[in-house]
């Protein structure tokens, strides 16, 4: 952010005041960055995290004002958020799409540190409490739509509570306490950990789980709330049916971050085995994932075995997730003929994708380091490119592709139109978001091009591309990579002028920005990206330092 | 730890220890009291001492001179004076008089059962269907099947449940002298009468 304050007027001094004070309170530890230019979103996923849950808790305050966990009212309390209160059909559909965006947002994140092997440099608490921190996401967003009290709500009630009951010895007194008895206490409970006890112990784990340097990248924020918006607005979420005992349910599949546990049950193999152990497992072996993983770099091209393990859990992710989806469309199968899935087959298919991504990670690894030998052989181009260079036909794919989504769009603001407007006003609302972030990006990146000197033919391109992993573009620097991070804490690197500058005033650091553009750049990418590039990031600001 | 290796006295404990094993004691003393406070967390309405009426959906008490061979109706139990609370799907019961080939004629309790009509694996309500060639509960859910002499599942995703939730709770009857119908007090555990959308064990 740009922003020059010239005068000292009583306003900014009651500002710099607060500021003094703050300096007391455990908010300076952490230390926030605006990025002065466009810096990968993959650094930042969980800050973006964070702030999806913010939005969640704004709404799902708002939400219950009108919500009513009682039995026989909880959906219809929902169908008047939804239909009669003003601007409530809004804030559902944004605490809706929020949710999934933040499970979402969540699992990305959560790959994205586990390929870059960010877990590394003493992070081990970090990751741990995060992966505890997703568990109690998937939680959060369960007893969300458990709370509506619809007929799918129901089911996924009661496969909780049988797979709480299935724990040998404690599960029927674990159900018991958790669950009450009857519906009435589900729904009352499930409100109770939905509002309360969930988020406030996810609060206390942020406060372990937050790294110290954060990144608060305005136009992503503004791109994921408008995103959110939209989603809203193109594909409203549905009340679904009332919940009736008497009434046998359709087919009902549960939210897609729990579909792939889903099918696991639909095998119709032991509950417990297939509803408890097997998740439970899963997420065992990803909090011990730190470790066992001893390797010494970084990069997942140097940890085969470790990036082979991670492939092969988002395969079966995947796999499982759709097959959890997919139904048998025969109608005149009965209907526990469609549901169950073949164990033999599920489970074959499960083992078969073990050396099936073990060998694609063989692949991609080859690969790569086959495309960096070829990149390190070919003279270094000249500097002065842009970041973005498609050949032409991509652009024109892309153009194309573009269009149709376009098409789309406007084919679904037209029957949002049909349904009552409501939709097509978070529609529109999203777009506008969407369209501020990419003009303040525009403007961000015009502000940066207006004050940066002539560029410099020699000038390295650091962190320019949004690259999925951060030491990919760096070229190997054999010696400090591998001694750096466990030497310096990213503590250290405050001490770098620039960095020093962005935290204590903005002022300042819009000054700075300006005197040296490739430095604030560098420092602020410097942050996302923790240690690999600190090492490049350093060097490149005590070389600019060195001409001036 | 203590600095020094403790004297060889064969097997004794140094005093030391001794007064950190008491420290350890008091302090487990100190907060047992509070680990029956766990009783805060499951529900209590459910416990009744008294017998209760099989009241049929018209209100009346069911009758063992009135009530047909081969006929079910679908009771609530315990009945809450609150109406929403007896729309809870676990306080439906199904009250069957079995046929007259599983002994529906005798005139006495063991003509009658009461089973909770959740179904043991996904909790819809399962009902009895007295027609000729069924004569079981069925759930239209995933279609599992219930045999009404036992209440233990025979078919369906129910039946490949392992016990206890393969068999429905059940409620106890006693007749008094008029040929009214009583539940007596149940005993919810997986040995008594079960635990309702879990199951129970066969005695």
């Amino acid at each position: 952010m740009v922003v020059t304050l010239h005068r000292e007027n009583s306003l900014v001094r009651f500002l710099r005041w607060a500021y003094a004070g703050v300096d007391r309170t455990i908010f300076m530890a952490l230390k926030f960055t605006f990025p002065s230019r466009f810096v990968s979103p993959l650094g930042f996923l969980g800050m973006l995290t964070f702030v999806i849950f913010i939005i969640l808790g704004i709404t799902g305050a708002l939400l219950m004002l009108w919500y009513e966990p009682i039995l026989d009212r909880a959906w219809d309390s929902v169908q008047n958020i939804n239909d009669t209160i003003p601007y409530g059909f809004h804030m559902r559909n944004i605490h809706y799409h929020a949710s999934n965006a933040m499970v979402m947002m969540a699992i990305l994140h959560m790959y994205y540190q586990y390929f870059s092997g960010r877990y590394k440099i003493r992070n081990e608490i970090l990751w741990v409490t995060g992966v505890i921190l997703g568990v109690l996401t998937i939680l959060e967003a369960f007893t969300g739509y458990d709370i509506i009290f619809s007929e799918r709500a129901e089911l996924a009630i009661s496969i909780a509570a049988s797979l709480t009951n299935s724990i040998p010895i404690l599960g029927p007194q674990m159900r018991d306490a958790f669950f009450g008895s009857g519906f009435h206490d589900f729904v009352l409970r499930f409100y109770a950990f939905h509002v309360f006890l969930l988020p406030i112990a996810m609060l206390g784990l942020m406060v372990v789980h937050f790294p110290r340097f954060l990144v608060f990248d305005v136009p992503m924020v503004m791109a994921i709330t408008g995103a959110i918006m939209l989603t809203g607005g193109v594909f409203p979420v549905e009340m679904g049916l009332k919940f009736d005992p008497n009434v046998p349910p359709g087919i009902t599949v549960p939210e897609w971050y729990l579909t792939g546990l889903y099918a696991f049950l639909r095998t119709q193999y032991d509950k417990f085995v297939t509803g408890v152990a097997w998740p439970g497992l899963f997420i065992f072996s990803l909090l011990i994932i730190p470790f066992v993983d001893k390797y010494k770099k970084f990069s997942w091209k140097d940890r085969p075995l470790i990036t082979a393990v991670g492939i092969t859990s988002l395969a079966q992710i995947i796999v499982t997730t759709y097959w959890g989806f997919y139904i048998d469309p025969n109608r005149t199968k009965s209907l526990l003929e469609r549901l169950v899935i073949d164990p033999i087959f599920f489970y074959i298919v499960m083992l078969l994708l073990v050396p099936l991504s073990f060998g694609f990670t063989y692949m991609m690894i080859k690969l790569a380091k086959n495309a960096e030998a070829n990149a390190k052989l070919q003279p270094r181009k000249p500097g002065g490119k842009t970041a973005i260079n498609f050949p032409k036909k991509w652009i024109y794919i892309v153009f194309v592709v573009l269009l149709a989504f376009q098409v789309y769009l406007n084919i679904s603001a037209y029957y949002a139109v049909l349904n009552g407007m409501k939709n097509y006003s978070l529609f529109i609302i999203g777009i506008i978001m969407l369209v501020f972030a990419g003009m303040f990006h525009i403007y961000r990146h015009g502000t940066t091009m207006a004050r940066a000197p002539p560029p410099k033919p020699t000038t390295p391109p650091t962190t320019a591309k949004p690259m999925p992993s951060a030491p990919k573009t760096v070229p190997p620097v054999p010696k400090p990579t591998t001694t750096e991070p466990l030497t310096a804490p990213p503590v250290q690197k405050a001490s770098s002028s620039a960095q020093v500058a962005t935290e204590t005033s903005g002022t300042a650091a819009a000054a700075a920005a300006a005197a040296t553009p490739q430095t604030g750049a560098s420092a602020s990418s410097n942050s996302k990206t923790g240690d690999t590039t600190n090492v490049l990031a350093e060097r490149s600001s005590t070389t600019e330092v060195h001409k001036k | 730890m203590t600095q020094q290796a403790p004297p060889g006295s064969g097997g004794k404990v140094s005093r030391r220890d001794f007064l950190k094993l008491m420290a350890a004691a008091g302090t487990v003393m100190t907060f047992a009291p509070f680990v029956d406070w766990g009783k805060f967390l499951p529900n209590p309405a459910a416990n009744v001492s008294e017998r209760a009426k099989v009241e049929l959906p018209d209100g009346s008490q069911a009758n063992i001179k009135t009530f047909q061979v081969n006929h079910s109706e679908a009771i609530i139990y315990p009945k809450a004076d609150d109406p929403s609370l007896n729309k809870e799907a676990f306080r439906t019961w199904q009250f069957i008089r079995l046929p007259e080939e599983l002994g529906g004629n005798k005139n006495d309790a063991s003509a009658f059962r009461v089973y909770s009509m959740v179904c043991l694996h996904l909790w819809c309500l399962w009902k009895y269907w007295p027609e000729e060639g069924r004569k079981r509960g069925e759930c239209p859910c995933h279609g599992s099947m219930y045999d009404p002499l036992t209440g233990m599942a025979f078919a369906g995703p129910a039946s490949l449940q392992s016990p206890p939730s393969n068999v429905l709770p059940v409620l106890d009857l006693e007749v008094d002298n008029d040929g009214s119908i009583w539940i007596k007090p149940p005993n919810w555990s997986v040995n008594g009468n079960g635990i309702v959308g879990f199951g129970r064990y066969i005695t």
